[in-house]
């Protein structure tokens, strides 16, 4: 919990309250007697369990790492790259059966996806929005592109997951993807327009002056 | 102002090369769980391994639709004979029956083509509770099988029938309205009772193609 000059800060207070919590979610939902969802159904396994680990390593970010940037994250790339390869892995369905199968595997996905939602947060708060940009702009539509596979295929993909689950776990993905998008795209609204391309040019001023790297 | 201000490319060597490093590990592992790219869901996966690694069939008591008890490598090591095998409940209104024509069809051309020596069926029900001989015989009537050449057999305990699906890769999920669903596929048992390959329901053509190539290889003063 961070404290500034005595006081607790609230917002700071909420969202550890909120790592706590989603860790434990996302973390219960590999034990039993939660487990038994996971094992059953591919919506509670991708859309449910995997965002939570996600949030959750996103939260622990915002509530613990320290403001100032990291020297080897620059313009969040850093960030940005390990989380979308954490994602891409858990995307292909054979390895969603071998978490469903293999509980050596299902650790390594709870730790790993936390681990992106911590990267994806780093990544985030120190890119610039064009490069923001970039690795959304091709991320939510890998997402969504593969939750149209996912609904529309005759063939069962995971061997773990009924063709039914398979379905609406791909009309999901692409729910998610969607509402990602647009989520990010409000946050930017709020700022303008003209700052999501302004600050292209502007980007290593607002860098610095974030987040000074030398006092 | 910093150096960092003025350079915006300033410090970026770092970054790229973590940035780099993490691709690689990433791809590797990537890489590493597709088989070298190529198969992406847990059903190439397993073909892909029994084509370069064929796997030896356990062997498990198996009931048959008159009730009697035989071992399941005599009925795969039979003669000279290869085998083809699937996995079926006898309640399937699904996959199974797609499986059932499928199936229908090899005993036809294998008739025709007067192979009934050299290649076999044989369907293994995945559902010993509910497939008991009665049911059993009451598919085999249904899909007109000849029992010489077409045989339909059932576990005899849970247990075994968890390690089989194990060593065939099977994986069988409950889905709506009391039905099951896996992973149908052919799987062609060489007369040395080894899986050696594993082709999709469609491929029944293949599959009797690949069969009598595999018994036409003379094998060695017979298997039993």
């Amino acid at each position: 919990m961070s404290a500034t000059a005595g006081s607790v800060r609230p917002v700071a207070v909420a969202t550890s309250v909120a790592a706590v919590l989603t860790t434990l979610a996302g973390m219960g939902l590999s034990l039993p007697p939660l487990r038994v969802l996971i094992e059953q159904s591919m919506v509670w396994h991708m859309l449910v369990q995997m965002p939570l680990l996600v949030l959750a390593g996103w939260c622990a970010a915002a509530a613990w790492a320290p403001a100032r940037g990291l020297r080897w994250n620059r313009y969040g790339l850093s960030g940005f790259m390990l989380a979308q390869c954490i994602a891409a892995y858990w995307m292909i369905p054979a390895l969603v059966d071998r978490a469903v199968v293999l509980p050596s595997a299902d650790a390594a996905k709870l730790a790993t996806l936390w681990l992106a939602g911590l990267a994806l947060r780093l990544g985030y708060v120190q890119a610039p929005p064009l490069v923001q940009l970039f690795f959304i702009g091709y991320g939510l539509p890998m997402m969504a592109w593969l939750g149209l596979y996912l609904a529309s295929t005759d063939l069962r993909l995971c061997n773990a997951y009924s063709l039914e689950s398979q379905t609406r776990a791909g009309w999901g993905l692409v729910g998610l993807a969607a509402a990602l998008g647009m989520a990010w795209l409000l946050g930017h609204v709020g700022k303008g327009a003209t700052r999501l391309t302004g600050q292209v040019i502007a980007v290593d001023d607002d860098f610095t002056a974030a987040r000074p790297l030398v006092k | 102002m910093n150096t960092e201000a003025r350079d915006p490319l300033h410090g970026l060597a770092g970054t790229f090369a973590v940035c780099l490093s993490v691709l690689a590990v990433g791809l590797t592992a990537i890489f590493q769980a597709t088989a070298g790219g190529t198969a992406f869901t847990t059903e190439t996966l397993r073909r892909t391994a029994v084509e370069q690694a064929p796997v030896a069939v356990p062997d498990y008591p198996v009931v048959d639709a008159q009730g009697q008890t035989h071992s399941l490598r005599s009925l795969l090591g039979k003669g000279a004979r290869v085998v083809i095998v699937d996995f079926v409940y006898t309640r399937c209104t699904t996959l199974c029956l797609a499986m059932g024509t499928v199936f229908q069809q090899l005993q036809a051309q294998i008739v025709e083509q007067g192979l009934q020596e050299r290649v076999g069926l044989l369907s293994i029900s995945f559902d010993p509770l509910q497939d008991q001989p009665p049911a059993l015989a009451a598919y085999a009537e249904r899909m007109r099988m000849q029992p010489a050449l077409w045989q339909l057999v059932s576990l005899r305990s849970d247990a075994d029938r968890r390690r089989l699906l194990d060593s065939f890769g099977i994986m069988v999920v409950p889905a709506p309205l009391g039905e099951f669903e896996h992973n149908a596929a052919l799987h062609i048992v060489s007369p040395q009772g080894q899986l050696v390959r594993i082709l999709g329901p469609g491929d029944g053509d293949v599959s009797l193609e690949l069969a009598r190539s595999l018994a036409a290889v003379p094998q060695p003063s017979g298997a039993q």
